[in-house]
């Protein structure tokens, strides 16, 4: 990052400009206030309360819901969401990665065409385009009907896939739904990219590998490192392609603790696990900072 | 000094909400009606209003769960609700519904006698019939050629891969103990040990858990079976007659949904005459076009048509008494979700 002029304290123009810097940012603080800090403290309050007979909250400090969430089943479902999330995290960068390169290497108006067509999905509602993907999976559906009408069944596949309902339905779902979380931030890195330092390494004699890895992958390091944050942390917590196309068979840790919410009426053991959760995000980002910095300062 | 009028402000930003809030639940002419999404024709909600001039005010649950925890998190917001039986007992015996007046609902005499005075409300003090439903088995009779009469032939290994079962615990428990032929409203520890093992094999040969569409699947082609909620069975049957529905000889039970008003409801006056106008035959019959669930409205079953009679998922040909849900109390809710949770997990 580049080093900015030094605002001088004592300079009554800076002064203004800074309570006009409060005004500006005071939506955003009013909003991170009310629907951020505010919530999170009803959740923290939350997780430390039992449930009643009928499962209302009664504020009785105890730590017996945060016990629970260590058990071995929660666990294993926090693993599994984990290695979901990163299985969604790896394949998008590998798909998203070319497409952002090449994206950027156009033309400018072919480029803006071809981000309109990265964007153009969000038109629609994220649940409708999964409904689309049941539509396309299903054993009667698009893609079955597309492979016996071009012979592929019976003559590569013996019969009608069964995608739908299986854990590779949920993990093309979650790819499907976060690419362009992963394309959009990698694309801005690789356009602002000095295309001289890719052509002197070139000069210099490194092959198209060693250029990749060595100076195109860190000068849009900033890229895959926003992207695969955009991608991980949303898709960790997600329960409605597990539930639609998953069969709800398989349960992410967003299932779980939405099934607190709406059928096990616990809601101080769905906020204990909302408050792990968050805390799992933090610590892992404060972690990736951290590295961060270290690598900068080496 | 910024800390402060920030902290002012979001406090009076706060106070403006909850009391634009309060202000709209106390407008004359309003009814706030909480019930379950996909169970009321808009244009019965319409009809009324047209009439009375009462606006209502609709939001939905998706499960009894969540409008109990809603409600008791909220108290008073709502006029009316529309609780299942067990829901309604839990309620009653927690002092959170008010007395009806029966006077103000001259249409409950349409409703047919096997539907009052039932478990949850002996003395039809406080509910209202609503519509019956019932949890059975449809089958895809054009794929699965041998006869399937109950849970075991359902559940059985030839198939493995080719059923949807409603995503609700409490059921899926509920159709286990009817196999060991245990009482149905019975989750002791000992009987939920019992019914683990059978549950287990059953989410093994399970292809889906899906409570808000089950129809769907079985539409597509996805499976062959089902254990679903006899409206969602209707409605097949209605696509197409291949969907067969049957009660499971095992056992089977009925749920009852109500309406009822809220201990704390405003706009009590409004919610009466919402439940009378709701029991008059003709709207009666709207509510059973759209949705064919079973109607406990005896005049409103006259205007059905002959095949809307007999749909055997709507009026499924009954040999016996059908049982109900009670509530359970305790924290039987909670090991039925724990024992659901690690066994969809185990794998």
């Amino acid at each position: 990052m580049q080093a900015l002029p030094s605002v001088n304290l004592e300079n009554p123009h800076a002064r203004r400009a800074r309570a006009g810097a409060w005004l500006l940012i005071a939506p955003l603080v009013i909003w991170l206030g009310l629907f951020v800090v505010a919530p999170l403290g009803i959740l923290v309050a939350y997780s430390l309360a039992s449930t009643g007979e009928l499962g209302q909250v009664e504020f009785a400090l105890n730590f017996d819901n945060y016990v629970r969430v260590f058990d071995p089943i929660y666990l294993k479902i926090f693993g599994r969401s984990i290695a979901y999330a990163a299985l969604t995290t790896v394949l998008c960068l590998v798909i998203g990665y070319p497409v952002a390169w090449y994206i950027a290497r156009q033309r400018p108006v072919v480029r803006n065409r071809l981000l309109l067509l990265v964007m153009i999905p969000f038109w629609t509602s994220f649940l409708i385009r999964t409904y689309a993907w049941i539509a396309i999976l299903r054993s009667e559906g698009l893609l079955n009907a597309t492979l016996s009408a071009s012979g592929a069944i019976p003559a590569i596949f013996p019969e009608p896939l069964a995608l739908l309902y299986t854990p590779t339905a949920v993990v093309i779902g979650l790819v499907y739904a976060y690419l362009p979380f992963m394309i959009l931030p990698i694309y801005g890195s690789a356009e602002k990219l000095d295309h001289a330092l890719v052509e002197a390494a070139h000069d210099l004699g490194a092959g198209p590998l060693r250029v990749f890895r060595e100076v195109i992958i860190p000068l849009t390091r900033p890229g895959i490192a926003a992207g695969m944050l955009l991608v991980f942390v949303p898709a960790i917590g997600m329960f409605a392609i597990t539930d639609l196309m998953g069969g709800a068979r398989v349960s992410m840790i967003g299932n779980v603790i939405h099934n607190q919410f709406t059928k096990a009426l616990n809601y101080p053991f769905g906020a204990a696990l909302g408050v792990v959760f968050t805390l799992l995000f933090v610590l892992s980002y404060a972690l990736l900072q951290w590295r961060g910095r270290r690598r900068d300062r080496g | 000094m910024n800390k402060i009028i920030r902290l002012l402000l979001v406090i009076g930003l706060a106070f403006t909400a909850v009391a634009g809030l309060q202000a709209q639940g106390k407008r004359k002419g309003t009814l706030n009606f909480y019930g379950w999404s996909e169970y009321i024709p808009q244009s019965v909600l319409d009809g009324f209003t047209a009439e009375t001039g009462i606006k209502v005010n609709y939001e939905t649950f998706s499960s009894g769960e969540e409008m109990l925890a809603k409600l008791l998190a909220g108290r008073g917001r709502y006029d009316l609700i529309q609780p299942s039986d067990y829901i309604a007992e839990a309620l009653i015996q927690a002092g959170q519904l008010q007395a009806l007046d029966l006077a103000k609902i001259p249409n409950l005499k349409n409703v047919l006698p096997e539907y009052l005075n039932m478990p949850h409300d002996p003395e039809q003090k406080f509910t209202v019939p609503y519509m019956i439903g019932t949890v059975g088995i449809v089958v895809n009779t054009e794929k699965v050629k041998e006869p399937v009469t109950g849970y075991a032939d359902l559940f059985s290994e030839k198939h493995a891969g080719r059923i949807v079962v409603v995503d609700d615990g409490r059921e899926l428990a509920v159709a286990a103990l009817y196999s060991l032929g245990k009482n149905l409203n019975d989750f002791s520890p000992e009987n939920l040990e019992a019914i683990r093992p059978i549950l287990a094999t059953w989410f093994g040969r399970v292809k889906l858990f899906d409570s808000d569409s089950p129809k769907t699947a079985l539409l597509g082609g996805d499976v062959d079976l089902g254990l679903v909620w006899g409206g969602e069975a209707a409605i097949l049957w209605n696509e197409d007659k291949k969907f067969q529905y049957v009660l499971p000889k095992e056992g089977a039970h009925m749920f009852v949904d109500l309406m009822a008003i809220p201990a704390r409801a405003r706009n009590v006056e409004n919610a009466h005459l919402f439940i009378d106008y709701l029991l008059r035959p003709e709207v009666s019959k709207l509510i059973s076009d759209e949705f064919p669930y079973t109607n406990p409205n005896g005049e409103a079953r006259k205007l059905l048509s002959a095949e809307q009679l007999a749909n055997p998922a709507s009026y499924p040909k009954i040999d016996r008494k059908l049982d109900t849900f009670r509530h359970l109390g305790g924290d039987a809710g909670a090991r039925i979700d724990a024992l659901i949770t690690d066994l969809k997990n185990a794998r």
